[in-house]
């Protein structure tokens, strides 16, 4: 089941985030929106990592790769955590 | 920055033109070109979606087609923008880290903008950057900017709307959220023209020679004029053909 949820924040930057889940786990993410990152890998890399991970352990992953020395501007992590766990709900 | 390459390169196919300036900032991270200073416009006209955008989210692309409007997907963040006939785009490399770009990307911004506000400043404007990303007269929106930093290089471009045809904006799929978050019902609002605030025309060629002085002043270094290098001639063609493929544009 594909669900997906739009927010603005921070700085006006829009943000969407599409999680494809099979029961309460992650199957498939795209963080998609006008933010940036740097490096611009960033976003795939923690696509990437969020595939078969749950509720529980979303805000590791996304702590651990937008903390890891990558800079993101438009959102923060707080935000990108609510909106994956409003995803799977 | 012991000189700045310029050029102004006109009306340009939009796969072409973001070929170009990778191919520049590829060559600059290497140490192959010197810091680059290039102006350009878009013919045909052009959407540009930033590198996380959602194609279908941003873009309608029967509207696009039926206007013979190109789209094509930036490597640089940030928004969608409409590059019609009013417009100029600039694109600015420099190496990541020889000390003449902020290592701060946010603060780089406001170094890079600053030659852009200053230009429009000795129009009459009275033009300010607005972080992240944005040059505003009186609030409204007047020029876009977007970087990436990538190849040992910075590379950023924007655009500085001089007139605009209201009519193909419909190109664009505007959300309703970022502009109520501007606090304005519609684009018209968000953004004005250099046309629309001076109450005169100012042709792209004035405003080329300002920006080419004001990066000049600002990065205290001379410009001299210079065309691609047969290095970065080499990489274009490779690099338009990924610009213009389904499969870069589709990605997200």
């Amino acid at each position: 089941m594909e669900r997906s949820t739009t927010r603005r924040c921070g700085g006006g930057k829009l943000v969407k985030v599409t999680v494809r889940a099979q029961g309460r786990t992650i199957e498939d993410i795209r963080i998609t929106g006008d933010f940036f990152t740097h490096p611009e890998g960033t976003i795939e890399a923690l696509e990437g990592k969020l595939v078969g991970m749950g509720r529980g352990q979303i805000g590791g992953a996304v702590r651990g790769v937008l903390g890891g020395g990558n800079l993101v501007i438009g959102f923060n992590a707080d935000e990108l955590i609510l909106m994956i766990e409003e995803c799977l709900r | 920055m012991e000189a700045l390459r310029f050029i102004n390169d006109g009306p340009t196919d939009p796969y072409l033109n973001m070929a170009r300036d990778e191919a520049i900032a590829i060559a600059v991270g290497r140490g192959q070109s010197i810091p680059t200073l290039r102006l350009y416009g878009w013919r045909p006209t052009a959407v540009s979606i930033g590198y996380f955008q959602e194609l279908e989210e941003e873009v309608d692309l029967g509207f696009c087609a039926a206007h013979r409007i190109a789209v094509v997907r930036r490597i640089t963040g940030g928004g969608a923008v409409y590059h019609g006939t009013g417009e100029l785009t600039y694109s600015f490399a420099a190496p990541e880290f020889d000390g003449a770009v902020p290592r701060d990307v946010q603060y780089s911004y406001a170094v890079i903008c600053a030659p852009l506000v200053s230009a429009l400043k000795r129009l009459g404007t009275d033009a300010r950057f607005r972080p992240v990303n944005d040059i505003e007269v009186g609030g409204r929106k007047v020029s876009g900017n977007a970087q990436t930093r990538r190849f040992g290089a910075v590379l950023q471009h924007g655009t500085i709307l001089l007139n605009l045809d209201c009519s193909l904006l419909p190109s664009l799929r505007v959300k309703k959220a970022k502009l109520e978050a501007k606090g304005v019902g519609s684009v018209a609002e968000r953004v004005t023209t250099l046309e629309d605030v001076l109450g005169r025309r100012v042709e792209v060629p004035r405003l080329s020679l300002l920006l080419a002085q004001e990066f000049g002043a600002a990065f205290g270094c001379p410009l001299v004029d210079g065309p691609l290098t047969a290095e970065e001639e080499r990489l274009v063609p490779a690099l338009r053909d990924r610009y213009s493929s389904e499969g870069w544009l589709r990605r997200r």
